[in-house]
């Protein structure tokens, strides 16, 4: 996530009073569980809420080609502000509202 | 008309204190209960017909397991839809990462079948009534971190107060 966080590491504040009442908004950063792991939890940019058609570079460290996709309905789409070195829903597709633990508000 | 004296709202203000320390606790255990150890679910609905009830059921559900080891095939699970999230639809693990599993897609209409493997950290959740259960075969793989807790027994209806296991019943 540089630049907006260190890579070498950030204390943040993160609610989880948001995600009761409303869905989360393009542009937020969000702590998921992920997908693959359900003991890790990335925390990433969303880049689309459901209904978007998304177009993004699939992997731009080794090539220019790029996919085009809606997001379904109760997911999101995240993405690591650094696209070259972040596994992100290019690599495991968009990521139901369920897998959102909280929407990060301050760094500490 | 006599106003009442100071003594009797301390003691007043003393057994409010007690009650509230009381009823504190007793969240505090229910909450740390219910997240970490086990809930009771009310099912109800027509896709785990005969496992459960159309009509309604009450279940206890825990949390435990899903902390230590990965579900296995046959598992009642509690899950968070990943169509909406307030939902949590009940139903049973029938392929768990890496299986290649091959299901109709809709036994209402056709016979056509289709065959997937189950990405990794993914379980395959299908209603034990197919012909009506929205499950994995419409909303796909589930991750493991959507999983609720497994259902461990039926509290009511009492004439089938039991365990629920691993094989259809």
């Amino acid at each position: 996530m540089t630049p907006t966080l260190h890579p070498s590491g950030n204390v943040l504040l993160a609610e989880r009073i948001s995600k009761r009442y409303q869905k989360p908004s393009r542009g937020d950063i969000v702590v998921i569980r992920s997908p693959e792991n359900p003991n890790k939890t990335p925390i990433k940019r969303v880049v689309g809420i459901e209904g978007d058609c998304i177009s993004f570079v699939i992997d731009p460290v080794t090539s220019d080609i790029y996919q085009t996709i809606v997001v379904p309905k109760g997911h999101v789409f995240v993405q690591g502000d650094y696209t070259h070195n972040s596994r992100d829903s290019r690599n495991f597709g968009p990521v139901p509202y369920g897998l959102i633990q909280g929407r990060v508000l301050w760094r500490v | 008309m006599a106003s009442l004296s100071s003594s009797f709202w301390n003691t007043a203000s003393r057994e409010a204190m007690k009650s509230g320390v009381f009823i504190a606790k007793l969240y505090c255990f229910l909450h740390v209960t219910t997240n970490y150890l086990g809930f009771m679910a009310y099912a109800y609905g027509p896709s785990m017909i005969p496992t459960l009830h159309p009509s309604g059921n009450v279940l206890l559900a825990e949390r435990i397991s899903k902390r230590y080891q990965k579900p296995s095939r046959g598992d009642i699970v509690v899950i968070r839809s990943p169509e909406n999230p307030n939902k949590t639809p009940i139903k049973r693990v029938v392929g768990i990462e890496g299986d290649c599993i091959s299901f109709v897609i809709d036994p209402v209409k056709s016979d056509e079948s289709e065959t997937i493997v189950v990405p990794k950290g993914h379980v395959f959740v299908q209603g034990d009534y197919t012909h009506n259960s929205r499950d994995s075969r419409n909303f796909g793989p589930v991750p493991y971190g959507l999983i609720q807790g497994r259902v461990l027994w039926r509290v009511w209806p009492f004439q089938d107060f039991g365990p629920l296991g691993p094989t259809p019943t």
